[in-house]
């Protein structure tokens, strides 16, 4: 049985009464941080970032640039590309080179 | 009192303090030695490099000892920046560790910086082998104070130090044999014995299949002893690479290398200390690089990215410390959510993380800067795109994945405490430096100043210009973008408990296997010898019981005449074998 919106919210509240209760005094303005629904729109500060510093690019345009950097928003292609190719490459590293914890027979590190 | 301090190397205050504090049994008066003595000796070096009219070099402490002149003091530009760095550094770990009640690393932790310090200022090869060898073997107990697990990585660090100080005293010994003088200046990879103390800088260095023992052995020391073994032993070694082979072009290359590879083991680590062992890798790969080139501007970018290395390096694993601290594990599958309870460490994690990552303001932005232009500048633009590829990967993992996985994203449900205070004001005053010295009104030049050369002419850099500020941001925007959407796309990997192999598995499971299989091949050949000697020897043994025993056939009787013709055959045999001869 679905429950009421009511009881819904106010156990919400409950757990951010907690929450609130749990932490530091200095991080209790800066709860939002660590919110869902912070973390799903901080895309957008990176986005901007991009549009915004590219466009900026274009009016003051590196004094050394490289061979490369004749194409536009090089270096945001550049960061996104090379962050991109390290991150994917660590799904069939990992494969290849994970091993149990206690591999070489020494236990964890913890 | 100036005159009585340069008559030897500050370097002794710190080990005559360790050495004082193994047998001292008050914590608080260790204490004070552990702060006051960097302290002191960084005031000792102030002194006299300030009165040595600052830029000659000043020549100190000098022992003549079995027909070598041992130069224990060397003043210049360059070796005052790392003694300073490595003072305050000694002054910042003291912070760091007050709460530790531990005689062995306080001892250590005081002559492992005076071996150091000794390091930076030995004039002469044989005195930087010395305390090359005292920051091994001080450094090991640090290691050690890790437990029981960190006894063999221990072990696996001390052999490969040991190997770098026998390398580089053979080279020493060599390149004083053909040359005739034992200065440390200049050495260059073509003189006598060049090779071998490169070896031997390379090890301590972390060159690439030369490095594991940065990974190996600095996560399991402890939460203090990580981050005082992260300062000294590899900028040492930059030191000396910077001091000896500055301009070897082989460099570049290395060091390019040591900044890519460490980025790939380090996004599949989950040992948050790990990763920052593979993050300072490919740090010392941009200093190396540097050092390859060896132009002055590249050479005063290796110095002041030392000085915010340690900075920001230290930072960095003070955090993680102190999480280790207080929640008792550095996994990141295990964290998160800590910023409710530590909003401080996460707000100095994130210094670190904006410095080492390059974001303008912060540490790094001007002294990475600094060696980058230099290798753009002589024309390296695919050195140049390896070491953006790199800067890139320094945002993913020192970056983002450190202090994202420790204090943000899933809630791990743990509610620890804040750090205690010493170490919140350890890592405050870091967190200072690597603001200060990336502000461009005043905190810039003063960097500038300490640098072993001036930052003008063709080695003058101005890291705060609107282009290079953009073009900086546009890469790390970019490169936080893509961290978003893989994220949000779910193809950004999960944290996962593992052991990821690297090039030690040559020696810890394919060495020890080969060894291993020669010792069992060994027994059991040794086995079938004697199996084999014994079935030989009981053969002779019982021919003989035939032919001599009081059974055998040469007691029995026999008839006269039959040994007359015996014994002639044996004479006319006798007399042919003669003859022929």
């Amino acid at each position: 049985m679905a429950k009421s919106p009511d009881k819904t919210s106010s156990k919400l509240s409950k757990t951010q009464a907690k929450e609130r209760e749990e932490a530091h005094p200095l991080a209790r303005p800066f709860l939002w941080l660590v919110s869902h629904g912070f973390q799903d729109k901080f895309f957008w500060v990176p986005l901007i970032g991009v549009i915004v510093f590219s466009v900026l690019g274009y009016f003051y345009p590196l004094h050394h640039p490289a061979p490369w950097d004749v194409v536009p928003m090089s270096y945001a292609i550049f960061g996104f590309l090379a962050y991109s190719f390290v991150v994917l490459c660590a799904w069939p590293l990992f494969k290849l080179l994970a091993r149990d914890e206690n591999y070489y027979g020494e236990g964890d590190d913890d | 009192m100036i005159e009585f301090f340069s008559t030897f190397s500050p370097a002794f205050i710190l080990i005559a303090a360790g050495v004082f504090a193994a047998f001292f049994p008050l914590h608080h008066g260790r204490k004070i030695l552990m702060i006051g003595a960097p302290a002191l000796a960084l005031a000792a070096t102030a002194s006299i490099f300030f009165d040595s009219q600052s830029g000659s070099e000043f020549i100190g402490g000098v022992y003549n000892v079995a027909g070598l002149e041992l130069t224990t003091l060397r003043i210049d530009h360059m070796s005052f920046l790392w003694a300073l760095i490595f003072c305050i550094a000694g002054v910042l770990n003291g912070i760091y560790a007050l709460h530790e009640k531990c005689k062995i690393t306080d001892s250590s932790a005081l002559i492992y910086t005076g071996a150091g310090l000794g390091a930076v200022f030995a004039g002469d090869l044989i005195t930087l082998f010395i305390f090359w060898e005292l920051l091994a073997l001080s450094s090991v107990f640090i290691v050690w104070r890790g437990g029981e697990k960190a006894y063999p990585a221990g072990m696996r660090y001390l052999g490969m130090h040991i190997l770098s100080g026998v390398l580089l005293l053979a080279g020493a010994v060599i390149y004083g044999r053909s040359t005739g003088n034992y200065d440390f200046n200049n050495i260059g990879i073509d003189a006598p014995g060049g090779k071998l103390m490169l070896a031997a800088m390379g090890i301590k260095a972390g060159f690439p299949l030369l490095h594991n023992w940065i990974q190996d052995a600095y996560p399991k020391s402890s939460v203090t002893g990580t981050v005082i073994l992260s300062v000294f032993t590899t900028k040492l070694a930059i030191y000396a690479l910077a001091r000896g082979f500055a301009g070897t072009e082989l460099l570049i290359y290395v060091g390019a290398i040591m900044t890519v590879f460490p980025v790939f083991f380090a996004v599949l680590e989950n040992d948050l200390r790990k990763v920052l062992s593979y993050s300072l890798n490919n740090q010392l790969g941009f200093m190396v690089c540097g050092i390859g080139i060896g132009s002055t501007l590249a050479l005063n970018g290796v110095a002041a990215h030392v000085v915010v290395d340690i900075l920001f390096k230290g930072l960095l694993f003070m955090s993680m410390g102190a999480v280790l601290h207080r929640v008792g594990t550095a996994k990141a599958s295990e964290l998160g959510g800590l910023f409710r309870t530590m909003p401080l460490t996460t707000l100095f994690c994130l210094v670190g993380a904006g410095s080492i990552s390059a974001f303008p303001m912060m540490g790094g932005f001007v002294s990475k800067s600094m060696i980058i232009a230099a290798v753009f500048e002589e024309h390296h633009y695919i050195v140049f795109a390896m070491l953006l590829f790199a800067s890139a990967g320094v945002l993913e993992h020192s970056g983002i994945k450190v202090p994202y996985f420790a204090f943000f994203a899933h809630d791990s449900g743990k509610r620890p405490q804040e750090a205690p205070w010493n170490m919140l004001v350890a890592m405050g005053c870091a967190a200072f430096l690597c603001l200060f010295f990336a502000f461009p009104w005043g905190g810039v030049q003063i960097l500038y100043n300490l640098l072993p050369s001036e930052v003008a002419g063709e080695a003058a850099f101005h890291p705060y210009t609107p282009d290079h500020v953009i073009f900086q941001m546009q890469l790390l925007m970019g490169a936080m973008l893509a961290f978003n959407l893989l994220k949000k796309r779910g193809l950004y990997p999960p944290e996962r408990r593992a052991q990821i192999l690297d090039f030690d598995w040559t020696y810890r499971k394919l060495g020890l296997g080969l060894l291993s299989w020669g010792n069992q091949i060994w027994t059991r050949l040794g086995a079938q010898i004697t199996h084999m000697a014994k079935r030989f020897f009981g053969a002779a043994e019982r021919r003989f019981y035939y032919l001599f025993s009081p059974a055998s056939a040469l007691s029995q009787d026999a008839p006269s005449g039959l040994a007359a013709i015996l014994t002639a055959v044996m004479l006319a045999a006798i007399l042919f074998a003669v003859y022929l001869l």
